[in-house]
């Protein structure tokens, strides 16, 4: 079993006492303790302005309703740069440049892809997919 | 000015035949500048005790399409619990027990009303922390 280890750490002086939480996570395979997610995909891409991108697609049975997990990062340095991020056509929201995110993501159906649109200019992009399983396209 | 960051921390010496290890850290800023977020929820608790929906951040309540974050945290242990994380009415995701989750949030009102939606996977006690940084 793949173990992998997902860890986060919130700090901020916003309050009047310090911020400061820490965890960490083991990517398990759904409801499970025993197996742990053994596969992904990772990857850079430059995402130009005008279009919005299938960046994760749901239609595949491996991905409904587990317990994969995705990062993204905006590598953009412009402040005003920033890039939407959309399932199923709802905005989620908007990843600045220099913020990351992960999430679970569930894939209910055909039409849950992980979209991204690039906004004010082209937008530079990390990603990582941790998952079950991804149904290859038969050439 | 408020200084907020999040770091994140990806690794596995096994998933791959090369150690992965990625490390990003990010400074919380207002949507197109660099002014650090000034408003936080703080950090918070909550116990369900039905699978009914329910709704933890309200959109009206927040500026649309800002640079909101959102923190969650699954505090359980039993492998079988989980959280979905809904969107307006859309399934983002399940987060098991110990899974935490970090992202953008756009409090929507004007095309979907983007609430912040959880739902357990069940009617035993769930218990999740949550945090959101909000402009």
């Amino acid at each position: 079993m793949a173990t992998t280890t997902a860890a986060v750490t919130l700090t901020s002086d916003l309050l009047s006492d310090n911020i400061s939480v820490t965890t960490d996570t083991t990517c398990m395979k759904g409801g499970t303790t025993a197996d742990g997610l053994d596969q992904m995909d990772m990857g850079y891409i430059e995402i130009a302005t005008g279009d919005q991108y299938d960046l994760f697609d749901a239609d595949n049975a491996l991905n409904k309703n587990k317990a994969n997990k995705v990062y993204i990062s905006n590598d953009s340095t412009d402040e005003t740069y920033y890039v939407t991020i959309t399932i199923d056509a709802t905005v989620v929201g908007r990843l600045y440049a220099g913020d990351w995110m992960f999430i679970p993501w569930g894939a209910e159906d055909a039409t849950a892809d992980i979209e991204i649109e690039a906004i004010n200019g082209t937008n530079k992009v990390s990603y990582a997919y941790f998952h079950e399983g991804r149904t290859l396209i038969a050439s | 000015m408020a200084t907020t960051t999040a770091t994140i921390t990806l690794s596995s010496s096994d998933l791959l035949s090369d150690e992965l290890s990625l490390a990003t850290t990010c400074t919380l800023t207002e949507a197109g500048n660099s002014t650090g977020l000034i408003s936080t929820s703080g950090l918070g608790r909550k116990t369900t005790a039905s699978a009914s929906q329910y709704t933890l951040f309200a959109a009206a309540d927040y500026t649309d399409d800002k640079a909101h974050k959102v923190y969650l945290k699954n505090t359980e242990t039993a492998a079988g619990l989980y959280f979905l994380i809904s969107i307006h009415d859309v399934e983002v995701g399940r987060i098991y027990a110990g899974d935490w989750v970090f992202l953008p949030w756009s409090a929507d009102t004007t095309s979907d009303n983007a609430d912040f939606k959880i739902t357990p996977s069940s009617s035993a006690s769930h218990t999740l922390e949550y945090m959101l940084f909000a402009e």
